[in-house]
């Protein structure tokens, strides 16, 4: 039987793992990979938490609300990223480095 | 209980006027041929739009606070202001995009439309009464601000502020969201109302889950307000984006962001415990980092632009001495602070910004010999300094003087002697560039095609709210106190 505490520890190793691909990473690509983990484990941590804890649907909503925000973004943040790649032609995060003190 | 769906509505003018206007104006945008460079209409029809959203706004002040959408919208006094002032700081960056040179003439309505959207996010977070609500408003506000940082395509600076903006954001909104989850799974509601309920039979095994994840949760919204540690992107996007799109970032996401905060600590900090000590405690840090960093690294900028970019966050610092005290004094003071620093910051960036598109760039040298040239412009941009820095008797110090009082009320006498350093260190670097307007010799006679009639006109018109705040200043310090938090 799978219970809450699998779900929240698959959800915490999720979040662990998009911290660390955010940190390690240097492409940029990958980078918007580690946050789309980030943003699914609280989506999974919502929906295990109702499914588990408290049957309170709008845990439920949370997570399609996520989902969809996650989609906007990534697809935002991509349009951005292909632009960068156009006038810079790299996507290495080191590239990105003309705006400093 | 709240309203119903349909009585709702009729609480909620403002936010649909502003979701009209930005469908109105991408209608008119599309009538536009694409050698049709003015768009006078276009221009026209935004600012009767914002104005409406204005004015509707003004109507809910006196209106009784109320919850609406089965208690997910709050609508008080305090949320009609919040929207007041960002929509007069939309206003003014529409105001600048009209007459800059900064962003292309056909990319100039977009800047509009998406200003307008960021607005709607803005009203959103300052009156989100839960967790969905609030995260729908700071991704609204986040999404089209990655498109706004990035708005001039060809140039590489832009699109490497859009790319740091969105990678930030998308980080900082996950682990919010993160924590948020677990405050969820504890408290069992997304509604902040019954959060703060539930948090008062809190099980004392429980806040080792809750402390952690309300530190997440603040991580998102510092990142709003650009508080140090979150505060690295926001000079680099300040001085990638164009300068009216600059204006907007340090005006309307500050100012939804504070409000956001403010509901919330109101809301769940607002009891003596082991939380309020936590959220104070990890607040009175950051502000005090975020006024002494804001600062310290303003002084060795050349450019103006970026100057002010680290200036913003530290006055960010300032509002959120305000924002801790958790009662109505700081409230009342956070409220005036951003009405004074709307006005500040407007006419700083309108006058740097016809600097700027003379000359290509904005370095502090390009001021030089300004009063010879055009003394209205420099007496406007020294009073504007001279205020920041919180000079009496301009708003800036009354503003300052009202967050002191908040501070000093709750003997946190640290942090008001940080608070009262920090002034003096931004008085250096303020004062910097009213020495090289006055003492220095102009470098060129060529006029500045941006100082015209119209412009210096507008630049006086908004200053006279930051001359006259410093003396009339009881009227809006009695509106403010009106603008207390509503909670259920």
């Amino acid at each position: 039987m799978i219970s809450l505490p699998s779900y929240l520890f698959l959800s915490f190793a999720l979040f662990i793992a998009g911290i660390a691909v955010m940190v390690a990473r240097k492409n940029i690509i990958a980078i918007m990979l580690g946050i789309e983990l980030i943003l699914n484990s609280a989506a999974l941590n919502f929906a295990a938490y109702t499914r588990f804890a408290n049957d309170n649907i709008d845990g439920h909503l949370m997570s399609l609300f996520i989902i969809v925000i996650a989609a906007a973004e990534a697809a935002v943040g991509l349009a951005i990223v292909i632009r960068f790649f156009q006038i810079k032609e790299t996507i290495h995060i080191d590239d990105a480095a003309q705006l400093q003190n | 209980m709240g309203a119903n769906y349909l009585a709702s509505l009729s609480h909620y003018v403002p936010e649909l006027l502003a979701c009209l206007t930005m469908f109105g104006l991408i209608l008119i945008e599309a009538t536009y041929k694409e050698e049709q460079k003015t768009r006078g209409f276009f221009f026209l029809s935004a600012y009767i739009g914002l104005a409406s959203v204005l004015v509707f706004s003004a109507f809910a002040i006196t209106k009784e606070p109320l919850s609406i959408f089965t208690n997910s919208i709050i609508i008080d006094p305090f949320s009609s202001i919040m929207k007041m002032i960002m929509v007069l700081g939309t206003l003014g960056a529409v105001l600048i995009t009209s007459q800059s040179k900064d962003i292309d003439g056909n990319l100039k309505p977009e800047f509009v439309i998406m200003a307008t959207g960021v607005l709607v996010g803005g009203m959103l977070l300052s009156s989100a009464n839960n967790m969905l609500v609030l995260f729908i408003g700071i991704e609204t506000l986040s999404i089209l601000s990655y498109v706004l940082a990035s708005l001039r395509k060809e140039d590489e600076r832009s699109s490497e502020a859009g790319l740091k903006y969105s990678l930030y954001g998308g980080i900082s909104s996950g682990i919010m969201l993160f924590g948020l989850s677990h405050i969820f799974g504890v408290l069992g509601t997304i509604n902040f109302t019954e959060m703060a309920s539930a948090l008062k039979t809190i099980q004392q095994t429980d806040l080792i889950v809750l402390m952690p994840s309300f530190l997440l949760f603040f991580v998102g919204l510092g990142y709003k307000i650009a508080c140090v540690p979150f505060h690295m992107w926001s000079p680099d996007v300040y001085e990638g984006s164009p300068l009216p799109v600059t204006t907007f970032f340090s005006i309307v996401p500050k100012v939804a962001g504070l409000a956001a905060m403010i509901r919330i600590s109101h809301t769940f900090f607002s009891d003596p415990g082991a939380l309020n000590v936590g959220w104070v405690g990890v607040l009175s840090i950051v502000a005090a980092l975020t006024m002494t960093v804001g600062n310290v690294s303003a002084i060795g900028q050349r450019s103006v632009k970026r100057m002010l970019a680290y200036s913003s966050i530290s006055h960010a610092g300032v509002m959120l001495l305000g924002v801790l005290v958790i009662n109505e004094i700081g409230t009342r003071s956070v409220v005036f602070y951003s009405v004074a620093y709307l006005f500040m910051t407007l006419v700083a960036f309108y006058v740097v910004s016809a600097v700027a598109d003379k000359y290509g760039n904005d370095h502090f040298e390009r001021f030089n010999g300004l009063m010879y040239r055009y003394p209205a412009m420099a007496v406007a941009l020294a009073v504007v300094m001279f205020s920041l820095a919180g000079i009496p008797p301009l708003s800036g110090f009354v503003a300052k003087f009202h967050i002191f009082t908040a501070v000093l009320n709750k003997n946190y006498y640290v942090l008001a002697i940080i608070a009262g350093l920090n002034s003096v260190v931004s008085l250096y670097y303020y004062l910097k560039i009213v020495r090289l307007m006055v003492l220095k010799p102009a470098e060129s006679t060529e006029p500045i095609s941006g100082f015209s009639l119209m412009n210096q006109g507008a630049i006086v018109a908004l200053c006279i709210p930051v001359l006259l705040l410093g003396v009339f200043w009881e009227k809006l310090i009695t509106l403010a106190d009106g603008a207390k938090v509503f909670i259920q």
